[in-house]
């Protein structure tokens, strides 16, 4: 695209193919087959409108849409690209066409990354064995998808990748992305060309593709749709000159290959083609704006944002124990509190003797995402965990790190320009960290040389010249500082993590926020930080209302109502009012339990550990406590929500517990392992999940192996883990059978398990005829069920 | 004709969490909490499409076949049928999903009110188009799984409505939808109605101008149905 010039597309296919007698419904890429002539004779239509660039036949011919027609991929595409380079001639580029897989991915669907790249790339080797051009990727709406896709066509093709997405009015895909988190995370992959197709008219669209222009110096497509469609009818409502007249309006945005889509006909084309300017289209200057992002939320450049530090097991011993038990949900109440208390971005470090690290990195990563919306930094030493993570982070991620070793830099900086990550740098190299302020800065100096060699521009480079402990080097804590000063000249930007300034002092805080505060005026962008702590987050407020950055410190006055005073007491728990009454006879921490007060049974059980033992606690207090739920629910006393909400209270005074049995190291408190699923074909888990939380409140270990899952996966579990208790559901008539299959595959490989069976359609009859030992109404009676089989 | 969620029935909502009685203070709370949060956070859509019956009673121009008894008797005397679809989108998906985190309590009763709530879209949708159509008649809601019509149609059902481009709603391989808060459904139009052949299989024999509900007897869960067996109980659908 070196020149400046428009490059006409084509139009919908769809509806031509329609008009030509395709009955709605019917697999549009069958005609490449069977109605070959049809499909040549609309690609004709849009060259002799002057297309340069015709899209081929080929939207849907993914294996999974395919999977009940009696075509195969190859065949389709092939004879896809063919129609279309039969039309082109040797003088217009043939675009192999790619829309959306049909299903969704992980976490809301159940497709996964694996599965969606091997499909894509199943269509691209077909596609360029068949002669085209360069791919399109179209009509999508899932960021992650889009990322399945440009690295299959990036690792196995030649192809040059253009991508257009889909948004509604709102700015957002259906899925959420948004215009700046498409254009960073895909500039960042490299694709050649980027933009909008489909979703709305041209008018309705030139908002965004402004926006977008903002957020990426790539070309720019623009392919909307002819107006909005008549919903009657289906029909689009906007004329050829109508649609001409609003699409011309985007070349002055960056707008380098222009078409259009449903409801548009070679009439739209030729009425675009006679707006196209002569010679090369103006444009509009526009600032350039930039940062690290999830699918959904930009940590923008130039913005002072906290990363939050808690992800990250060294020296804590409850995360220790989560990351060996694969206790994701924990890791996830983590990135959820900081992400309540205003961190900006989530460090990622799982790195722990005896795990694999490779694994854990991508199932967090995986868990984070379905979970909170907050950009990530994968931070790692070792580079194929950093590659597994930069895979798996749907957005654009930051890298922590590389330091001035040449071999790092080798190692590490590939993987950040491949999959468009920016990227920590740390001021040390082999001879440790430089005693001064100038050393560090030549080591800064050098990694940005490299990583400029790399292709990585300076505004994707954060140094972090490196906080040492003061109560050991009084004196480096000036090195850092001015290091910070100098550095951030070097127009990259600064990271920081700040609290081991403090250790060994008294009053850490003091220290901790003064340094944070010194550094922040000396140039630190981005503070590594827990965020949880009160006196973090004010000393942030408080500088940002100093910079001017906090506009009539609107975000501060917000805070400070918010947080109690830092140098107020703590106001004592127990100065609560006293417990309501519970039923008669029951303890405090019982009636704390039924009425759901989860933070009064925390208080309470902390209380409780002064007398009594972590078991003693549990047998004589938290097991009644949940006995006498139960009971209530049995007698229609309480009902679902009651049930949960007293489950979620107990399970409060359980963390109280399992950190305490972290911190002396001793073994855990479970009253033995069950495994629950959502049976193959199902995604309907709620049910199973309500399941899961109560099993795990009266004390048993539950491995959740999710929804969708295949009778494979859950013998295979069942059998290493030495499993005595398996809790089954399905909510679907259809998914019923899938149900019976993978009670027969347990019962097959010998299984020494009770299998329990649950969901909306079930009956006893039928749990009894499936095979099933035990039929489960509700969650309680799960509990009763595994108290019967585990004691 | 826009998608509007106008209100979220606690009633229906406290039904399918099972709660049978008057609710406790904390609880009606808790509903309101969520059902605020709900109605900040989902974007309900819906699309529809208006086709005469060919002379096999399918959709004219499409792929779709209308299979089984019990849908055929539905649209008898319907000469022309829309096909709808509504969905409360991905948001109300990931809303549900992220408050399992957080609170399962919260998510039980947020997956109870979405229910009330794409249904109460639906019946605005539908008491939409009983104002564009009248004179007209409409029938009520008929959805693949009803009684005999196969839930394997929802395929080329959503393919025939183009779904995943103009709403988000996708198909897993077993043919559920994603989001799972949405629906798609047949909804008959006729000069008018004999009485005693109701559009609504209760047989009420009024003219189904209001859209109506379909009845337990063409449900698809109505030999396992909890509410169905209950005096003066039911599932609100009907």
């Amino acid at each position: 695209m070196e020149s400046n010039e428009i490059i006409l597309l084509d139009g919908a296919m769809g509806t031509m193919l329609q008009a030509a007698g395709l009955p709605l419904g019917e697999l549009p890429e069958s005609w490449n087959l069977t109605h070959p002539d049809a499909v040549v004779s609309v690609h004709r239509k849009y060259a002799e409108a002057g297309s340069q660039v015709l899209y081929t036949n080929t939207f849907g011919a993914n294996r999974h849409k395919l999977a009940s027609s009696p075509w195969s991929v190859e065949e389709l595409v092939s004879a896809g690209v063919r129609c279309a380079r039969q039309a082109a001639g040797p003088d217009r580029q043939v675009a192999l066409d790619i829309g959306p897989i049909g299903q969704l991915m992980e976490p809301l669907g159940s497709l996964s990354f694996e599965d969606a790249y091997e499909t894509f790339r199943q269509i691209l080797a077909a596609g360029e064995a068949a002669g085209a051009d360069l791919v399109i990727f179209e009509t999508m709406s899932d960021l992650q998808e889009v990322r399945a896709g440009v690295l299959a066509a990036r690792e196995h093709t030649k192809l040059p990748v253009w991508v257009t997405m889909t948004f509604e009015a709102s700015g957002r895909t259906f899925l959420g992305v948004t215009v700046p988190a498409m254009a960073l995370t895909l500039t960042g992959l490299g694709v050649e060309a980027l933009g909008f197709n489909c979703s709305l008219g041209p008018k309705e669209l030139l908002p965004l593709v402004r926006e977008l222009r903002a957020w990426t110096p790539l070309p720019l497509i623009l392919k909307p749709n002819a107006g909005l469609p008549d919903p009657a009818t289906g029909e689009y409502r906007l004329s050829p000159e109508d649609f001409a007249r609003e699409v011309a309006e985007a070349f002055s945005c960056g707008v380098r290959m222009a078409g259009g889509c449903c409801g548009t006909t070679p009439d739209f084309l030729r009425a675009l083609r006679s707006r196209l300017p002569e010679g090369p289209a103006g444009l509009d200057l526009i600032e350039a704006r930039g940062g690290i992002c999830s699918a959904r939320k930009v940590a923008e450049n130039g913005k002072l944002r906290i990363i939050g530090e808690r992800i990250n097991p060294t020296g804590k011993k409850r995360l220790q124990q989560a990351l060996r038990e694969n206790d994701l949900e924990y890791i996830v109440s983590l990135a959820l509190q900081q992400q309540e208390a205003g961190a900006d971005l989530l460090d990622v470090n799982v790195g722990l003797p005896g795990i694999d690290e490779k694994a854990m990195m991508v199932r967090v990563i995986q868990a984070l995402q379905g979970a909170v919306d907050l950009p990530l930094q994968i931070d790692s030493s070792d580079p194929e965990v950093i590659e597994a993570g930069l895979r798996a982070v749907c957005g654009r991620a930051l890298v922590n790190s590389v330091n001035g070793r040449k071999e790092v830099l080798d190692a590490v900086l590939p993987l950040c320009k491949k999959y468009g990550a920016a990227v920590v740098g740390l001021c040390l190299d082999e001879n440790g960290i430089p005693d001064t302020w100038r050393g560090r800065v030549a080591v800064a100096e050098r990694i940005i040389a490299a990583a400029e060699s790399f292709g990585i521009p300076r505004e994707d480079i954060y140094i972090d010249c490196l906080s040492l402990t003061v109560s050991a080097q009084q004196a480096q804590a000036r090195e850092t500082l001015q290091a910070l000063l100098a550095v951030k000249r070097l127009g990259v930007h600064t990271v920081l993590g700040v609290s081991n300034i403090s250790f060994g002092m008294p009053e850490r805080e003091n220290i901790t926020v003064s340094f944070l505060t010194q550094a922040l005026a000396f140039g630190l962008d981005c503070p590594i930080v827990n965020p949880n702590q009160a006196a973090i987050r004010k000393a942030i407020a408080a500088f940002r209302v100093l910079s001017g950055a906090d506009e009539g410190s609107e975000d501060y006055i917000r805070l400070c109502a918010e947080l109690p005073a830092v140098s107020a007491p703590a106001a004592a728990p127990a100065a609560q009012a006293a417990p309501k009454a519970g039923p008669s006879g029951a303890s405090p921490l019982e009636s704390a339990v039924l009425q759901g007060r989860g933070e009064e049974v925390a208080r309470l059980t902390e209380e409780a550990l002064s007398s009594r033992s972590e078991m003693e606690i549990i047998e004589q207090q938290m097991i009644p406590a949940l006995n006498r739920v139960g009971e209530a629910y049995e007698k229609q006393e309480i009902f679902l929500p009651q049930l949960l909400r007293a489950a979620q209270a107990a399970s409060q005074g359980f963390e109280v517990l399992k950190e305490r049995l972290a911190r002396s190291s001793r073994a855990g408190l479970s009253r033995g392992k069950i495994v629950v699923a959502t049976v193959q074909g199902d995604i309907h888990d709620i049910g199973k999940n309500i399941v899961r939380v109560v099993l795990e409140n009266y004390g048993y270990t539950v491995l959740d192996l999710g929804r969708d899952v295949p009778p494979e996966r859950i013998v295979e579990t069942v059998l290493a883990e030495n499993i005595r208790l398996v809790g089954l559901s399905a909510l679907m008539t259809t998914t019923l059978p899938s149900m019976e299959k993978t009670i027969r595959a347990l019962r097959e490989a010998g299984a020494d398990c009770k299998i329990m069976v649950g969901g909306a359609v079930l009956t006893p009859e039928y749990a009894k005829e499936i095979g099933a030992d035990y039929y489960a109404r509700d969650a309680k009676r799960s509990a009763d069920i595994a108290r019967e089989v585990l004691g | 004709m826009e998608a509007r969620l106008t209100d979220i029935s606690r009633a229906e909502a406290l039904r399918y969490l099972g709660v049978r009685g008057e609710p406790d203070t904390a609880l009606r709370r808790d509903l309101d909490r969520c059902a605020a949060l709900l109605e900040a956070g989902v974007r309900p859509r819906v699309c529809w499409r208006l086709f005469p019956r060919d002379e096999d009673g399918n959709p004219a121009g499409t792929a779709l076949s209308l299979q089984g008894q019990d849908i055929r008797r539905f649209l008898s005397g319907c000469g022309q049928v829309i096909l709808l679809a509504a969905t409360l989108g991905a948001e109300s998906e990931s809303l549900i999903r992220r408050t399992q985190n957080r609170s399962m309590a919260d998510a039980v009763i947020l997956d109870a009110l979405a229910s009330a709530a794409i249904e109460n879209v639906c019946d605005n949708l539908c008491a939409d188009l009983a104002r564009e159509f009248a004179p007209l008649s409409l029938t009520g809601r008929f959805s693949p799984g009803y009684g005999d019509f196969p839930l394997s149609l929802q395929r080329d059902f959503c393919e025939v409505l183009n779904v995943s481009r103009l709403l988000g709603i996708t198909l897993t391989p077993g043919g559920l939808m994603i989001p799972q808060k949405s629906v798609t459904a047949l909804v008959g139009l006729r000069a008018d109605l004999p009485a005693g052949e109701g559009g609504e299989a209760s047989g009420k024999g009024e003219p189904a101008r209001a859209p109506a509900r379909t009845s337990c007897a063409s449900c698809a869960l109505s030999h396992s149905c909890a509410y169905k067996y209950e005096e003066g109980s039911s599932c609100g659908k009907q």
